[in-house]
């Protein structure tokens, strides 16, 4: 019932601490701008994936669109700034708000389907929507037209360290937020599933019966971890906007997102720690070392999906599906 | 003839290993019961020999043919009908189209008609509830019905994964009187069983089942004389 | 919307119910594949996609007629239907997580034949002309005949599938296998072969909606994906696995997008049918002709 890593707390803390120490050292190695970006982009990715991978893979509410927060945190964060002239920096917590109140929001229609396939579809037609609203309403986000003029994060300076500056051609500084971002969200994960509150979500995810007849809340848990989940990926969209400055409703809330979220939760490890990360790093470097094929990358990039999915079940096997499997093994009577 | 044979069979549900050496033999025309309780692993040795789950050691005949490598849509034509615990019955289509469901494997719609009077006969209530959906039946109705299926595929060998589950004591002497009848026209029948007083009553020989592996067999009678099943699964 | 002449408003419905029946079309392929192996099948949009580029292919390159172009069309997506559901998707049926794991590969599958047709004909939008011209004025109402020929179309492949669900030995098989796969396998059902075959007949539906639909809509290869959106909101709201409940879902989605299109504009056509699949999901979690299960 419990995940490999919870067995050895102490040594998945020290695996964390020294992949963000590792992490911490590449721009010191190498601050080639396109490197940077790509790790930029897979770190992004992987927070994002860790954060739906709380809803998912520990309290096995299977949605389907997580791009919705990410998109309105995006949104949220960029014209707060551009409107009211706020520093990105507080915009981008305001704009995880934000998406927490719409997480609650679709959580209440979420919270009374129990089926895997509804709530995948009810929560992707929700996506849709803002997608399409955000689409529409062009006086604010200009539509598919793009918002540009995004101001990029507010340089500062360090002690020790001195100026701090966030602009296209800097990217170590937004290297090191994606890192914080990063392990704040893994750490918060990590934290979660050693209280009493990750003990709730995973006797949800193994048994929703079970969890009742335990006197837990189910509502009151899952409104929680909906909540937590969007604010999360609502922070991360903010990032993304200061970051890229520039955004489309396609790029920023389209149902592609949602696939890259659920190919590289997959493919890394579903309910696992590290699983959306190591999956967001195969996935994006994968996508750029494809990059040499040309204009069959993509034709590339789908089989391999079918392939890993077929060959390398083991990215797959992870204990969301173990907890399954043991349940099924039961031989009966 | 028809025998059915399974040495030193073992299988697993994933990783957990669910039968340890299973060695039982059904002559033809014999009743053989499989008593033990609950998680004993009589439910997995019906879907072994049925095709369900896949033996990983040991061997599985009958007839003189190796069902270890047959698959489980196969079985059936080879003449072994398996009654799963809780009927199965699909739901959602009515009585006839359920007994139809099990001469599926001939298709011959004229054979099939003839069996459906067969099973008519024998359980006159079906024939009553014939447009019925059989999700909507009584546990006895579905009960009879689940064995008209099992029929309507004119087997040599019926697995009857307990017939008694959920019925009241009535119902259960008809379906076991039905049993019997179904026997003595020379169809063997492997009875698995919680209740273990009935199931001895009705078969010749049995096996008794402990966490996987047969721990004792004999004949019925031996059985219901042996002090330790006396006590634990006979209650006296 | 109220204060339109009755006339028109009857052929704003009648224009629903044949949007409506395509949709129920494309979500009665879904149905079936949920029903049968308990999948969410994200390639079906490319069957519908596909159903486009090889009826205007058979049209405009081989010059054949629609009556000969759209049987041909269908059997060729129900052929690339067998096919990728053995390459892609039997594999994964047998294992344990295979409800998320057919997700991901029809992922891959749809990221793949959406971009061999982008490679193979290209970002032009494709266009087919009518099969009939004209209108007919019935008391008052304007329909074009074109509209009036996919609505008996729809109609008789409705009626078809329900001769083979009810009247055929597949029919028995497959409706078997949906209810029981274990029993089904128990009475001689071959049940992967049913899956496969289920999977061939539900891309064929979605390539004839397709080859219904290029006269009106133009072909591309982004085409499927909305139409799969839509496939899916349809099956929700009728409620997963059930045949009657995609073809009266659909029927209501294109209703009330048809009218709901009159009363604000085009581009808010996704956000009422995807509103009010989230509201009626309020009331009938379960959807509209659906089996309430936990």
């Amino acid at each position: 019932m419990t995940a490999p890593e919870n067995k050895k707390p102490l040594n998945n803390l020290l695996i964390l601490i020294g992949i963000a120490a590792v992490l911490g050292v590449v721009p010191l190695v190498t601050q080639e701008a396109y490197f940077l970006h790509i790790c930029i982009l897979a770190l992004l990715f992987g927070a994002l994936a860790s954060s739906w991978n709380l809803i998912n893979g520990y309290a096995g509410i299977f949605t389907f669109g997580h791009q919705a927060f990410f998109g309105l945190g995006a949104y949220g964060s960029a014209l707060m700034s551009m409107k009211l002239g706020l520093s990105p920096w507080v915009t981008m917590w305001i704009a995880g708000v934000m998406s927490a109140a719409l997480g609650c929001l679709i959580s209440l229609p979420v919270l009374r389907i129990r089926s895997i396939p509804h709530i995948a579809i009810v929560t992707l037609a929700f996506a849709e929507i803002v997608r399409i609203v955000c689409s529409n309403l062009t006086e604010f986000t200009r539509g598919e037209l793009g918002l540009w003029g995004i101001p990029p994060f507010t340089s500062f300076s360090l002690p020790l360290i001195g100026p701090v500056t966030f602009d296209a051609a800097h990217k170590v500084a937004y290297f090191y937020v994606v890192v914080l971002l990063w392990l704040l969200i893994v750490g918060i994960t990590y934290w979660i599933l050693r209280n009493r509150f990750g003990f709730g979500l995973r006797a949800i995810r193994d048994s929703q019966i079970a969890a009742e007849s335990l006197g837990l809340n189910l509502t009151r848990y899952k409104t929680m971890v909906f909540a937590l989940s969007s604010m999360l990926a609502g922070v991360l969209g903010a990032f993304y906007a200061h970051y890229v400055l520039i955004l489309t409703p396609s790029s920023a809330l389209g149902i592609d997102i949602m696939i890259q979220i659920v190919a590289m939760t997959l493919i890394g490890g579903i309910g696992r720690l590290l699983g959306p990360t190591i999956g967001a790093f195969i996935l994006t470097f994968g996508l750029e070392w494809l990059r040499g094929f040309g204009e069959y990358r993509m034709l590339i990039y789908g089989v391999l999906l079918v392939a890993i999915v077929m060959f390398l079940p083991k990215g797959l096997a992870s204990m969301r599906f173990g907890a399954l499997r043991r349940r099924k093994s039961t031989p009966s009577p | 003839m028809s025998r059915l044979e399974l040495s030193r069979v073992s299988a697993f549900y994933g990783d957990a290993q669910a039968l340890f050496d299973i060695d039982l033999v059904v002559e033809p025309g014999e009743i053989v019961a499989i008593i033990g309780s609950n998680g004993a692993g009589k439910t997995t040795v019906l879907r072994t020999i049925s095709g369900l789950v896949r033996p990983r050691e040991g061997s599985l005949q009958y007839d003189g043919r190796d069902l270890a490598s047959t698959h489980p849509w196969s079985v059936v034509s080879h003449g072994i009908a398996h009654v799963p615990e809780g009927r199965r019955l699909f739901r959602d289509m009515s009585v006839q189209e359920n007994l139809m469901m099990g001469a599926y494997h001939r298709n011959n719609a004229a054979d099939g008609k003839v069996d459906l009077d067969r099973v008519y006969t024998l359980f006159p209530r079906l024939a009553e509830r014939r447009d019925q959906l059989a999700g909507t039946m009584s546990g006895g109705e579905q009960q009879m019905a689940a064995i008209g299926r099992a029929l309507m595929a004119r087997p040599r060998l019926l697995l009857l994964d307990e017939p008694s589950l959920g019925l009241a004591p009535k119902i259960i002497e008809t379906v076991f009187k039905t049993i019997r009848e179904i026997n003595s026209e020379g169809v063997g029948i492997v009875l698995v069983e919680q209740s273990a007083q009935l199931a001895l009553e009705t078969a010749q020989r049995a096996y008794l089942m402990e966490n996987g592996r047969i721990v004792k067999t004999g004949s019925a009678s031996d059985l219901m004389n042996d002090d330790a099943v006396r006590e634990a699964y006979l209650g006296l | 919307m109220f204060s339109m002449p009755l006339p028109l408003f009857a052929e704003q419905i009648i224009n629903g119910i044949v949007l409506g029946s395509m949709y129920a079309l494309v979500a009665s392929g879904l149905t079936l594949i949920w029903g049968t192996m308990r999948m969410l099948n994200f390639a079906h949009g490319e069957f519908y996609m596909l159903g486009g580029y090889f009826f205007f292919l058979l049209i405009s390159s081989l010059g054949l007629p629609p009556a000969l172009a759209v049987p041909l069309a269908i059997s060729l997506v129900f052929l690339i239907g067998l096919a990728v559901q053995r390459l892609a998707v039997h594999p994964l049926l047998g294992r344990p997580q295979w409800e998320f794991s057919t997700l991901v590969a029809t992922l891959g599958v749809s990221i793949f034949l959406q971009n061999a047709a982008l490679h193979i004909w290209g970002e032009r939008f494709k266009t087919v002309p009518y099969f009939i011209n004209g209108t007919i004025d019935i008391v008052g109402m304007r329909l074009s005949y074109q509209r009036l020929l996919i609505l008996a179309v729809a109609v008789v492949a409705m009626l078809a599938m329900w001769y083979l669900l009810r009247r055929t030995r597949f029919g028995m098989a497959l409706r078997a296998t949906a209810m029981d796969r274990d029993a089904a396998m128990l009475y001689g059902v071959n049940v992967y072969r049913v899956f496969t075959i289920t999977f061939g007949i539900a891309a064929a539906l979605a390539g004839l909606a397709a080859t219904m639909l290029a006269s009106i809509n133009s072909i591309s290869p982004w085409m499927g994906a909305p139409l799969m959106l839509k496939g899916f909101v349809v099956v929700v709201l009728g409620g997963l696995g059930s045949f009657p409940g995609a073809i009266v879902g659909g029927i209501i989605i294109g209703i009330v997008e048809t009218l709901g299109v009159i009363t604000w504009s085009s581009q808010w056509r996704e956000v009422i049918s995807f509103t009010v699949l989230i509201l009626i999901l309020w009331f009938r979690p379960w959807g509209l002709f659906g089996v309430k299960e936990s």
